[in-house]
Order: C-alpha cells, then sequence, then structure tokens
C-alpha cells in the first residue's frame, strides 16, 4: 500500500539531512505507530507522504485509493466561529463528492458521537474533537489514515475511546493505520507494529520486541530525572 | 417616496450590497482578514479615479483594480508569511498614492469626492446593470466554491489533501471581494464601505448559531442595516455610507444589549438550544440531582485533585530517596 525507499530530505536541499536514508513498506491492514523525540523528523514524514513536501531523492509510493489525515490539533476549536458537527462533516462530504447522505450519521456512529451531532464545534471538549476528526476521516472509507499524535490533549477516558476506534476499525474494516505517537503505551497495546525513528533514520519491530528494547531504557533514563 | 426614479435605484442597489457584502464577509471574517475589506475599499478609490480618467464606468476601473490589488495581496502572502498587516499597508500605499495623484492631477472630468461618503443620486442605468450582473456572477461563483471556502478557512490542510485547489480559490476570492466593493462604492462610500462587509457578521455572530444560520442572519441584518440606511439618510438628508454604517453599530450593540438581558434572566431555561453540549447538560442534572451547588463541585475537585498530587509527590520522594540511598 504504501513504500518509501531510500528516502533523503533536508528543508535546505543540503546536507544534513532531516530524512536520512528512509525505508517503510506498509501492507493492507497494519496498523503502525511512529515514535520517536520531539524534532526527530515524524512530523516531517507526514507531509511527504500528504504530498506537502517532496523527497530530495529517493521515492514515495502510495497505492491508495484514499488517503485522510487527522492533524495534531484540529483547528476547530480554537477559531471561535459558530459551526455545528453536521455542518463540518457535511461541508467535507460534499468536497469528497459523495452522495449518500447518511454516511455522516454512521461515521458519528461509529465513533460514538452522534448525541454530538448537532453540537457547535466549540462547545465540544478536546476529546470529543478529537473523535469528530477522527469521524470526518472515516468519511468515504478511506484505504489509509494518517494521524498525528492522535492522544495530544486528551484526558485518560477519551484516549482510551479513541483508541478502541482505531483498533476496532484496524480489525473489523482492515484499515490501514498510520499514526506518530508519544504515547508509548497505546502504541504497544494497539499497534500491528512499531517504526522507531531517531536521527532521521528508523527501524521497524514489533510492539513486544520495542516494549523490550526502548521502553525499558526510556524509563530507566527518565528515572534519573530530578525533581 | 419611490416615486422617485432615484430612489428605486437605490433601493435596488441596497439588496444587491445586503446580499452580496455579508455572503463574502463570512468567509473574511472567518479568515480573520476583516482588514482586507478596508483595504479593498481604498484600492476601489484609485480604480474609480482610473476609470474616470480613461472616460469609462468608474464601477468596471474600480472592479478591475481592486482585483489586481487582491491579487497582489494573495501573491505577496508567499513572500511575507504571516504578516497580513505588513501586506496590506502596502496595496494601501499603492491605491491611495495612485488615487491621490490622480486626483490632485486635475485630468479628471468628474469630481471623485463623491465616492468617498456615497451618493444615492448618482446611481444610473448602466451601473445598475453592472452591479446587478456582478452580484448574480458573485452569488454563482460563491454558491459553487462555498464548501472549499469553508474548509479553506478551517483547515487548510484537510481541504488541500482533500483535493481542493487552495491558491487557486484564494485568487478567485479575491476576486469576490472586489466584486462586493465595487457594488457598493456608488451608495455606501469608499470611507465606510468594510462596515457593509465585516459588521452584518459581528452581529450575527453574537447569535451563536451555526455557520448556515450566521449567515443567514448576516444577511438578514445587512438588508436592515442598508434599508434603515437608506431612507434615514432620504429623510434626514446626509449622506447614506455614514448612517448605514452608524445603523449597523446600533444594531449591534441592541443584540449585544439583549443578549445580556437574555442571559442574565433567562439563563439555563431554554430548552431550545440544540446547540449546546449534551455533556453540560449531563453535569448540571448531576449536580441538581446530588442537590450539591456548582461551587461546591469545583472545590470537591480542586480538593481530591490536590490530595492526588500531594500522593504522587510522596511516592516519587520515596523513589528519588531510595535511588539516592542505593
Amino acid at each position: 500500500m504504501l513504500k518509501i525507499d531510500h528516502v533523503y530530505f533536508s528543508y535546505t536541499t543540503q546536507p544534513p539531512y532531516i530524512l536520512n536514508d528512509l525505508c517503510l513498506t506498509v501492507s493492507k491492514g497494519d496498523y503502525i505507530s511512529i515514535v520517536g523525540e520531539n524534532g526527530c523528523g515524524k512530523s516531517t514524514l507526514l507531509h511527504l507522504l500528504l504530498g506537502f513536501l517532496h523527497p530530495d531523492s529517493g521515492t514515495i509510493q502510495i497505492n491508495a485509493k484514499s488517503i485522510r489525515y487527522v492533524a495534531q490539533k484540529t483547528n476547530f476549536s480554537q477559531i471561535g466561529f459558530p459551526i455545528t458537527v453536521y455542518e463540518v462533516l457535511n461541508a467535507y462530504r460534499k468536497l469528497l463528492k459523495i452522495k449518500t447522505n447518511t454516511i455522516i450519521e454512521n461515521v458519528l456512529q461509529q465513533t460514538d458521537m452522534l448525541p454530538f451531532k448537532n453540537c457547535l464545534m466549540d462547545t465540544l471538549s478536546g476529546g470529543q474533537t478529537q473523535r469528530i476528526a477522527l469521524a470526518r476521516a472515516l468519511i468515504g472509507e478511506p484505504d489509509l489514515v494518517i494521524l498525528d499524535e492522535p492522544s495530544t490533549g486528551v484526558d485518560l477516558k477519551n484516549q482510551k475511546k479513541i483508541y478502541t476506534i482505531l483498533k476496532e476499525l484496524n480489525i473489523k474494516q482492515q484499515l490501514t493505520i498510520l499514526s506518530v505517537e508519544h504515547n508509548l503505551d497505546a502504541a504497544i497495546k494497539n499497534s500491528t507494529q512499531i517504526y522507531h525513528f531517531a536521527h532521521g533514520a528508523g527501524h521497524i519491530c514489533s510492539p513486544q520486541k520495542y516494549a523490550q528494547e526502548f521502553f525499558h531504557s526510556t524509563l530507566k533514563e527518565s528515572a534519573y530525572v530530578t525533581i | 417616496m419611490l416615486q422617485y426614479e432615484f430612489m428605486q435605484h437605490a433601493l435596488f442597489v441596497s439588496i444587491c450590497i445586503s446580499l452580496l457584502c455579508p455572503c463574502i464577509g463570512i468567509f473574511m471574517v472567518l479568515r480573520r482578514c476583516s482588514m482586507i475589506g478596508d483595504t479593498m475599499s481604498h484600492a476601489s478609490l484609485a480604480g474609480i479615479t482610473l476609470g474616470l480618467l480613461v472616460h469609462k464606468n468608474p464601477i468596471i476601473g474600480a472592479f478591475l483594480f481592486t482585483s489586481a490589488c487582491g491579487a497582489l495581496i494573495e501573491f505577496l502572502r508567499k513572500y511575507f508569511p504571516r504578516h497580513l498587516d505588513l501586506i496590506l499597508t502596502i496595496i494601501l500605499s499603492l491605491s491611495i498614492g495612485t488615487a491621490i495623484t490622480l486626483i490632485s492631477s486635475g485630468r479628471l472630468h468628474t469630481n471623485a469626492e463623491a465616492f468617498l461618503f456615497g451618493s444615492i443620486l448618482t446611481v444610473n442605468h448602466t451601473d445598475m446593470l453592472c452591479i446587478f450582473l456582478l452580484t448574480i456572477l458573485s452569488i454563482f461563483i460563491l454558491y459553487s466554491l462555498y464548501n472549499s471556502l469553508l474548509y479553506m478557512a478551517y483547515d487548510e490542510e484537510t481541504a488541500r489533501i482533500a483535493g481542493v485547489k487552495v491558491d487557486l480559490i484564494n485568487y478567485a476570492f479575491a476576486v469576490l471581494m472586489a466584486a462586493a466593493v465595487s457594488i457598493s462604492i456608488k451608495i455606501v462610500g469608499v470611507m465606510v464601505l468594510s462596515s457593509m462587509i465585516a459588521l452584518p457578521v459581528a452581529t450575527a455572530l453574537q447569535l451563536k448559531k451555526g455557520f448556515q444560520k450566521t449567515l443567514f442572519y448576516a444577511v438578514l441584518f445587512s438588508f436592515m442595516n442598508m434599508q434603515l440606511g437608506l431612507w434615514g439618510s432620504y429623510y434626514l438628508k446626509v449622506a447614506p455610507g455614514g448612517f448605514t454604517s452608524l445603523m449597523s453599530v446600533f444594531l449591534l450593540l441592541l443584540i449585544l444589549l439583549l443578549k445580556k438581558v437574555v442571559h442574565t434572566h433567562f439563563a439555563g431555561r431554554s430548552t431550545l438550544d440544540f446547540t449546546r453540549n449534551p455533556s453540560y447538560d449531563k453535569v448540571n442534572k448531576a449536580n441538581r440531582q446530588g442537590g450539591k451547588s456548582f461551587v461546591h463541585n469545583i472545590l470537591a475537585c480542586q480538593h481530591k485533585t490536590n490530595q492526588t498530587t500531594r500522593n504522587n509527590f510522596g511516592y516519587i520522594k520515596k523513589e528519588c530517596q531510595a535511588h539516592d540511598g542505593s
């Protein structure tokens, strides 16, 4: 579905590269969490996948008919302009030229947000807003959903809901998910594979192996933080 | 009063203005660039003077020059990202400079100052035809770009991924803004033109309804402002632009006052507000059933949080001490 082949990228198109000889293959039904420290190039990789940026060398092949993106922080609640949940989703449906109107109820049902259909976006909490962003991403049955830190600024209860929805979609509908994560616990619990990213390069491993190798070393480092 | 032909013309133009200006204005307010309206109205003065210089219809001159300025604003955004205020200063300098140079040259065959404050006497048949065509064309384009404009304003990244040609539509929107400005200059005048674009939207925003309802109320308020301004200026024998602008501000203040009264006397009693988050209702209901006040619940919650924080710090302190000891 997606193949990144020896990709190099730098914002100045000169070394040092932010992404350095990057290789990744994503198959249908994969749930891959991309983990790594701040500034290691995770969001740059997402922007390359979405076509906002272009690699200096190497290729990115995407064989998905439709890709959706759930941004780190959705703008709806910050903009302070009255718009209802239904209007947000309906305008997106029309942008995608989908004629069936019932699709909005379906995606709201899937994300457990149907009671909020007529609510104004700026009355929703961070978790509810994120679930609406997820509902919007599900319009039109996409092949690949790319998420950028879906649990940022969301409380534990809503985080659990978001990851349950993602896991269900991945298992039942074979939805391919590529998610940048800082929530290591969720990444290990839900992903089929983890792509660990450091200094512009990365390697893929199983969640179990990642838990053994990296998670314990991260905990060890954080234990030395003095208060 | 409607037996006078000039009043019939003015009524027709005021209806066109109240239809188009809030439709453009809502997207400008949404994109937080309502000051572009002010810059565009000043650019239209340069267009008028250019039109008068070459003996053509000033509305066509204003439309062409304002469209060019709108396109220039979009072009300069790439060179000055996140500095819209600076771009607007550049465009203002260009347009006001052009207008003052041409007016002071003495080569214009008509008095351009009449366009500063607006006049109901100056609208002729050619102007009406131009205004009618621009309004119809603009509303048609706006209708076809409605969802794209909505998403570009809210979430540009998502719009781009959905295949919206963001850059092209930005240029098209600049032309639509130019059209809205051009149809309004004869009646409203250059000086207060931006109030026709922003104030009805600002008033409609106070009602806190959904996007489509806000748009509907903005058009309704714009119509009320225009009619009050037009008829008021006729009876008071003052310039329609200034009086319409005053009416817009009064209506906004009236809505703010009514909102305050409703909030003070009917708070929490309305069951008709479907746009409210149902979670709040659950919390309110739980508070009422518990027989405790909202403040009491907040304090209880604060106490619980403090206790958890103290426990956590105790645990961390113990761990640190154990670590230092080893």
